[in-house]
């Protein structure tokens, strides 16, 4: 990802990147109408190539009216995925989850290394009051919210009061994720510093336990409800215990592991131990049912603060960046069902409204009751709006256990994910750059693009 | 775990053992230089051997090692012009891509009549069975001569032509394939003439090569490059395949325009340089494990006629070498020999010729240029040693016993293709 360095880019620069990114479009548009009936394999190479020039450009030329590298990204891959201008196929599309694979785990690798113990010392009134506040609200107004608008809903119209309450609460259990790797995102192409960022990192990474247990717990709930028979399973506890207790002690292995090569091998080699470690070891913990998300996290936490290696392993991770989060988020964006987003609209952006609104008064309420500085009392919200692969995940989740609302719920997910993904990265980085956190670090990244490249 | 990611799994382990190989940033002494011992590992992994790597699995990952390879075509592109930090000779150049070109012709002529007594094949698969073996590996690796200017010391005016030469002779197998593809009739783009599909393929690396160059002009970032070279070169890999072109040939162009266009060309090749070998390894193993040697009858016979003639002409050039060139006098026309080694890009690119046009005739290619790497590997060095030592050219008595001075001059300074280390501990660094 191409950060805020490189100094002002004038007229010249962004007119070339105009003209390269028609050259990019055309070639590939060409390609399509010259051999249509070619997709697959050979479709997949060049749609790769595809989004991630195109959204490395389309980033650039969208920085010029202040909007994240992530919404170029995400536009890149609207314009060109199937819905549009089919330039990248369905098949392309689904070809790429090894590479989300692959990106979730560094984002979660990268996201545990961010966060230092005193940091979290630092800002963790504010972070337990916010926990606490932003669940239970969200998580209730968010139920109360779809309860309320379930008549506007055609999948919920007709549901009885006892399973629409279920539904209602798994739309809140959905309702508190929020998105490690748009906030990453952000803070990897700003490289913000400052409270605002700190916050943002810390409680976005640490939520992810919250999410979990709150799935386990609010799927245990709902199942009752929503089925009409049969009560609590405490079967679902065990497994929750078992999910978080075994990905904690993967992840503290792993990351010490991780620890270990570094301090004896150093950095050589490094990016290929993390492909190996971010397609082998997602593919195995799914096998074993652990949260590969929490195990990658766990281990970049440990490495950062059980060893003195973090610097390098987010070093490792920020060569990747450049090319992974692009193609996530475009990939991410060509996944976007618009034909689904156009049918749902309404009522998806009612509910984004309502979590962004509710999102807000938490924030002011945890804010008032921690006493948070200024910077977060004013914007510690904006990070909290974004959600992406994560809620999708529990999502579908949610969707294949019950199956009688499912394929209307993940549809709704998928819409509502969908303007909260395009909106919330937006917001947080407007809230970054208000605080003024971007601006220290502008200096600071300009300063090391002058170094001289390392030849190795 | 699926298979796939087992397989990925066990090529990402090749890939991080060839580049803890390189990471040392001289190959002294680590590994053979055609990296033919990694052919051998396939083929003994392959179905000819245990087993371990069935031919369907290779299939599945046909799509990542095409692009593997692409991606090779591109680094050689892109070091095309320069040795070290020095460009390449034009006149040297020149003299290396006539004689890969002839080379390639004789080869491909005896193949040709040696198909046709033996009666194997006819038509358009006994043309890509001759140019394929003649011209896909006519090339001399680069890293012989490097390896043996690294182990003895070797600096002279004679070792400069041969790393010259050697790294010119590597557009001739990038042409070849180009050819083959563009006259292929099974290609998407068959209402175009053969001439215009070719220079499709080249005009995409072209387009893309000034694109990245362009978006590349600003102060240069590894960061941000790397995403935009990435980017390009999928793209125009991608698109050459889809549209039936040779997408080596076409990363092979871009890399070369980006190598006469781009000011930052020389960060650029030190960026890209330390990919290839774990690129390349890989790559190499799957051609291994693909050899089919059960391609068609009689292909024993046809692999001794190729071998036989490659040596034969090898000669011949030695014989051109010591006529027109006074440092190669001393050596003796057996420094042609030197020349006989195969790389690993001509089986890259044999194994590609294998995915884009699959039959007997690109089988036996493989197994061809399988065969020549090893005699290559065998016959070369050994050669190439002993022609620099006749011609006066190495320094050193004990190959263990290298040092660093020399080898740093020799490495770096004249036929090496690696950068000054910024940090170097030798001892008389900076």
């Amino acid at each position: 990802m191409s950060g805020h360095g490189g100094g002002h880019k004038g007229f010249g620069t962004r007119l070339i990147q105009a003209v390269a990114l028609a050259v990019t479009f055309g070639l590939l548009y060409s390609a399509t109408k010259l051999a249509p009936q070619l997709e697959g394999e050979l479709g997949t190479v060049a749609g790769v190539g595809f989004l991630l020039l195109a959204g490395t450009l389309l980033s650039e030329l969208l920085e010029t009216i202040g909007l994240p590298h992530l919404s170029g990204y995400l536009l890149a891959g609207i314009i060109g995925g199937p819905d549009v201008l089919h330039l990248v196929d369905h098949h392309t599309v689904n070809a790429l989850t090894p590479v989300n694979t692959l990106a979730i785990a560094m984002i979660a690798l990268a996201g545990g290394a961010e966060l230092r113990m005193s940091t979290i010392r630092g800002v963790a009134k504010s972070l337990s009051y916010a926990m606490v506040v932003q669940t239970v609200l969200v998580l209730a107004g968010m139920s109360a919210t779809l309860f309320v608008l379930a008549r506007f809903v055609p999948f919920l119209a007709d549901l009885a009061a006892k399973p629409l309450l279920g539904v209602a609460l798994l739309w809140g259990v959905v309702s508190i994720t929020r998105s490690p790797s748009a906030c990453m995102g952000i803070l990897s192409q700003t490289r913000a510093k400052g409270p605002v960022a700190t916050f943002a990192l810390a409680f976005i990474m640490s939520s992810d336990i919250v999410v979990v247990v709150l799935t386990a717990v609010g799927m245990m709930v709902a199942r009752p409800l929503i089925a009409g028979s049969g009560g609590f399973s405490f079967h679902d506890i065990e497994k929750l215990g078992h999910e978080l207790l075994g990905s904690i002690s993967f992840g503290t292995t792993l990351g010490l592991a991780l620890g270990a090569y570094l301090r004896l091998i150093g950095q050589r080699g490094l990016l290929l131990v993390l492909l190996a470690v971010g397609f082998g070891l997602t593919d195995f913990l799914r096998y074993v049912t652990l949260d590969a998300t929490l195990a990658f996290m766990v281990a970049g936490f440990v490495v950062q603060n059980l060893t003195a290696q973090g610097g390098k392993l987010l070093h490792s991770i920020e060569v990747t960046g450049a090319v992974v989060y692009v193609v996530f988020f475009a990939n991410a964006g060509a996944h976007l069902n618009i034909p689904l987003l156009q049918k749902l609209w309404p009522i998806a952006l009612t509910l984004c409204v309502t979590r962004g609104l509710i999102t807000y008064a938490a924030a002011r309420l945890s804010s008032h009751l921690a006493d948070d500085t200024p910077a977060i009392r004013t914007w510690g919200w904006s990070s909290l709006v974004s959600q992406a692969g994560l809620a999708l995940g529990i999502g579908l989740g949610i969707a294949k256990a019950f199956p009688t609302i499912g394929e209307g719920f993940s549809s709704m997910v998928i819409a509502a994910v969908a303007i909260n993904e395009m909106i919330g990265p937006v917001l947080f980085k407007m809230a970054l750059d208000r605080s003024g956190e971007t601006r220290t670090s502008e200096a600071e990244v300009s300063r090391t693009s002058l170094l001289p490249p390392d030849p190795a | 775990m699926s298979g796939g990611i087992a397989v990925l799994l066990g090529l990402l382990v090749v890939a991080f053992v060839s580049s803890m190989l390189v990471g040392g940033r001289t190959i002294r002494g680590f590994g053979l230089p055609s990296g033919a011992e990694y052919l051998v590992l396939g083929v003994a992994v392959g179905p000819h051997g245990l087993g371990v790597l069935p031919r369907s699995m290779i299939q599945v990952f046909q799509p990542i090692f095409v692009c593997a390879a692409s991606w090779l075509a591109f680094v050689v592109g892109l070091g095309y012009l320069i040795v070290g930090r020095r460009r390449v000779h034009f006149g040297r150049a020149l003299a290396g891509i006539v004689l890969a070109a002839m080379v390639g012709s004789a080869v491909g002529a005896a193949v040709w009549f040696a198909a046709g007594v033996l009666d194997v094949l006819e038509g358009f698969p006994r043309l890509v069975l001759a140019v394929g073996t003649g011209f896909i590996g006519c090339e001399t690796t680069r890293h012989t001569v490097r390896w043996v200017a690294e182990r003895h010391g070797a600096t002279g005016p004679l070792s400069d032509w041969l790393a010259d030469m050697a790294r010119a002779s590597q557009l001739v197998p990038m042409f070849a394939i180009a050819v083959l593809a563009a006259v292929s009739p099974h290609a998407p783009l068959t209402e175009f003439a053969p001439p215009l599909r070719l220079a499709a393929g080249l005009g995409i690396g072209v387009i893309m090569g000034l694109v990245a160059t362009v978006l590349l002009a600003r102060e240069f970032r590894r960061d941000e490059s790397w995403g935009i070279l990435l980017g390009a070169t999928l793209l125009a890999s991608g698109v050459a395949m889809r549209l039936g072109l040779a997408a080596v040939a076409t990363l092979f162009t871009m890399g070369l325009t980006l190598a006469v266009a781009s000011r930052h060309r020389l960060e650029l090749k030190f960026m890209v340089q330390s990919t290839e070998k774990p690129v390349l390894l890989p790559a190499v193993l799957a051609a291994g494990a693909s050899v089919d040697f059960d391609a068609f009858p009689n292909l024993g016979l046809m692999v001794a006629v190729a071998l036989v003639a490659r040596l034969g002409i090898e000669v011949v050039r030695g014989f051109l070498l010591t006529a027109f060139l006074p440092a190669a006098r001393k050596a003796g026309p057996r420094i042609g020999l030197g020349m006989a080694s195969t790389g690993a890009i001509s089986l890259a690119l044999a194994f590609v010729l294998n995915v884009r046009l699959p039959g007997p005739a690109t089988s036996a290619v493989l197994v061809i240029i399988a065969a020549g790497v090893l005699v290559g590997e065998l016959v070369g060095p050994a050669e190439l040693r002993r022609g620099l030592e006749l011609a006066g050219e190495t320094q050193l008595e004990d190959t263990n016993e290298v040092s660093p001075v020399s080898l740093r001059q020799s490495v770096l300074g004249r036929s090496s293709d690696f950068p000054e280390p910024p940090h170097s501990d030798a001892p008389g660094a900076p």
